[in-house]
């Protein structure tokens, strides 16, 4: 039996650092000596993570950037509860992307509620000319749709841990009432009914 | 062709040749076993029974779809959805376009396919001459055709659209390339007005070598030792692999709406698997043999690996293949009844796994098409690594898209077995020992040698030791392997025996109606003595076979 209380979901352009953030908030490390992985497909991650008195597990679905995915895209984040698109800090293309994923979410998942994050903070913090998305920019924008905006750096570790934890305490306000009426629902239990369980909720 | 004027000679004149000195049956063949886990192959009937584009093979598929077969088999009226959405889009199309291709089976495909043409020889001064002509302009420190370097590279592979767009060149940047992409695209359509199909330029040294599949155009230009039928079945393979990322039915769809398309946009990130591809083909004789490589294991151990994913597959829906693979090396294959893995596609998940770390880092669901089983969509495969310290991969194929939690709870359930009966230690064990030396044959004057079972479509060789130490005697080596291997199917004189006197060793290859064999001895070895060593050498494989080949094909 499986349980995963709260499915995430990774989108962005690709080399925009979704891998690497997820192995930071995983696993607490960084590999910025080995060479560029791209994901195939999509990895899957499970973490559990302890608020007050509640435990959730959350299910993290790392997606492929790559061009020829979206149209698979789907299989992914169906029924997510939370939806992390990520754009590199330091290329102004990927900012275009997050447009795209944030109007294929509102149109397909519309309860899903919406991250932007901005990553690899640390290369503009050491350069501030590397920054090619103006701040200002992204706070309007996701005031318009209204996501949650973090700038994390993978590398030192900024406000990844806060953004995760932000998802878990937003998605037990919205999702867990205190009684634990509709509990029942976010287990995933048998196999084959994984599909009802995304498009029911 | 070939392969049937290489049967009917058995029987004639070189094949008493191998009697007199041997007393193996006719049929014998070591590594057989009554049912075959992969589908054999002759070599060049794959590529002379592909179709010669996208176009007639989406047609075909959407008659008979392996996919579609499974789901329907599984009660699942619903398609996915992309799948019904692309092929809706390809209906509307193939109304009007060109390819009604009323064929109403496969033979007729084929001879649609293999038009009689005799490979063309053009002499290629007009390239060399347009390059020579602006060597002087610019010299790049990038890659690109005006550099020294570019130039040494024994083998390019290049892929471009019907209309002449870059796609992908082994070495160097295609947008630098796209000058001489567009004189192929000319050699290929000029040929084409003709109402011919170009297939190769031979120039000296380098072989140009085409291969047209509508919409894609693939060019190998090679000095090595592979032959012109060689790169084409290489080429074949690359083509596959394109297909294995896209599938047919998108690749088809993509150039119908536009025909100027720019394909890298949706390659992105799988140039890797290319690259590694085309550098692998250069050094492993799976692909020259269409056969697979299999990790040397104790029967008893295989067994309690099948029989571990054989119990808890069993259990879920819907699994077609469930495959382990260690580093380049199948262990096992559990598969759906009824259907078989086809060695090529077999390649292209071990391509795929070789060629990325990031299997590594976490579980992954992944869209993967295996052309020769239905090219027209794709499965979805759970990899993982059964654990951090065994290099061994295991890939969970199924038609269900929404089975991930599920093979995840089954894949752990088949580690947790494979840990209780020490299963792990011996396929790493196995991989330490890097399969088995020559040694061990006992056979003195044996340097080395290729030996594969055609009904199973598995080879064996022993680890390359002394002297193919160096790299460059490695690939020297390999290149005998191609060029013995290209002897014995040469379609105008196939032959049954060979025996090659090199510079530095004595080569021996000889076909028998259940296996190939190839092997390298010492140069000093009489070719009554190379004989006699081969039927010692066919009987210890005979005696090994249970370690050295997949005897059984255990089935879900």
């Amino acid at each position: 039996m499986k349980r995963v209380d709260l499915k995430i979901v990774l989108l962005g352009k690709e080399y925009g650092g979704k891998t690497s953030l997820l192995e930071r908030y995983l696993y607490d490390h960084f590999h910025g000596d080995l060479p560029y992985q791209n994901t195939i497909g999509a990895a899957f991650g499970a973490k559990k993570i302890q608020l007050d008195d509640k435990q959730i597990t959350m299910g993290i679905w790392d997606t492929a950037g790559s061009e020829r995915y979206e149209a698979m895209s789907k299989i992914y984040y169906r029924g997510a509860k939370a939806a992390i698109v990520c754009y590199d800090l330091t290329d102004s293309s990927s900012f275009e992307r997050v447009k795209f994923w944030v109007d294929e979410l509102k149109k397909f998942e519309e309860d899903c509620m919406i991250y932007l994050c901005g990553t690899k903070k640390d290369l503009v913090q050491e350069d501030r000319q590397c920054r090619k998305i103006d701040y200002h920019t992204t706070t309007d924008y996701a005031d318009e749709i209204g996501a949650n905006l973090f700038e994390t750096s993978s590398k030192t570790g900024e406000c990844v841990r806060e953004l995760f934890t932000q998802i878990a305490m937003d998605f037990v306000n919205k999702y867990v009432p205190s009684s634990k009426e509709k509990n029942e629902d976010l287990i995933l239990e048998s196999p084959g009914k994984k599909s009802t369980f995304c498009c029911s909720s | 062709m070939a392969t049937a004027s290489c049967k009917s000679l058995e029987d004639s004149e070189t094949a008493r040749e191998s009697e007199e000195e041997t007393e193996i049956p006719k049929d014998f063949e070591p590594g057989a076993s009554s049912e075959s886990i992969l589908i054999s192959i002759d070599l060049y009937e794959e590529v002379e029974n592909s179709p010669g584009s996208v176009y007639e093979d989406v047609s075909y598929r959407r008659r008979k779809s392996t996919i579609c077969e499974l789901e329907r088999s599984a009660g699942k009226r619903v398609l996915a959805e992309e799948q019904v959405e692309t092929s809706k889009s390809f209906d509307d199309k193939s109304q009007d376009g060109q390819l009604k291709a009323e064929i109403g089976h496969d033979e007729s495909i084929r001879i649609k396919n293999s038009p009689n043409v005799e490979p063309i020889r053009i002499e290629m001064e007009s390239i060399q001459m347009s390059s020579d002509e602006e060597k002087h302009e610019i010299i790049e420190t990038a890659e690109d055709i005006h550099n020294p370097e570019w130039k040494q590279h024994s083998k390019h592979i290049f892929i471009l659209s019907e209309a002449g767009k870059p796609i992908y060149s082994r070495f160097g940047s295609e947008d630098k390339l796209v000058t001489l992409m567009g004189v192929m695209q000319a050699l290929v359509s000029i040929v084409q007005d003709n109402g011919d199909v170009i297939r190769s330029i031979h120039a000296g040294d380098h072989k140009f070598v085409f291969l047209v599949r509508l919409p894609l155009i693939l060019v190998a230009v090679a000095n090595t030792n592979a032959s012109a039928p060689q790169l084409v079945v290489q080429l074949n393979c690359v083509y596959n692999l394109i297909l294995s990322v896209l599938t047919s039915t998108q690749l088809c769809s993509i150039f119908e709406q536009r025909r100027n398309y720019d394909l890298r946009r949706l390659l992105g990130g799988a140039e890797k698997f290319l690259d590694n591809l085309v550098d692998t083909m250069d050094s492993d004789p799976s692909f020259l043999l269409v056969a697979v490589r299999c990790l040397p294991l104790t029967s008893a151990i295989r067994d309690t690996i099948s029989q571990s994913i054989v119990q808890y597959c069993s259990k879920v829906k819907n699994v077609v293949f469930a495959i382990l693979v260690a580093k380049n090396q199948l262990v096992t294959i559990v598969r759906m009844k009824k259907y078989s893995l086809h060695p090529s596609d077999l390649h292209l998940v071990m391509n795929l796994v070789n060629s990325s770390d990031s299997f590594k880092a976490a579980e992954s669901w992944t869209p993967i098409c295996l052309p020769k089983f239905d090219s027209s969509g794709f499965l979805h495969a759970h990899v993982s690594y059964l654990d951090d310290n065994c290099p061994a991969c295991l890939l969970l194929l199924t038609v269900d898209k929404n089975l991930f939690f599920t093979l995840q709870e089954c894949r752990r359930k088949i580690v947790e077995r494979l840990h209780r009966y020490n299963c792990l230690e011996a396929i790493n064990a196995s991989l330490e020992s890097e399969g088995y030396s020559v040694s061990e044959v006992g056979l003195p004057d044996l340097r080395h040698f290729i030996y594969k079972s055609k009904s199973a479509a598995q080879f064996t060789e022993p680890r390359l030791e002394a002297p193919y130490v160096s790299n460059e005697d490695q690939s020297n080596l390999f290149g005998l392997y191609q060029y013995l291997h290209h002897r014995m199917y040469n379609s105008a004189r196939p032959l049954k025996i060979l025996f090659y006197v090199g510079q530095k060793e004595i080569m021996l290859s000889w076909h028998m109606a259940g296996f190939e064999l190839y092997a390298a001895f010492e140069p000093m070895v009489t070719k009554f003595t190379a004989v006699n060593t081969m039927n010692k050498l066919v009987r210890w494989i005979k005696k090994e076979e249970d370690r050295l080949f997949i005897m059984n094909a255990p089935t879900i």
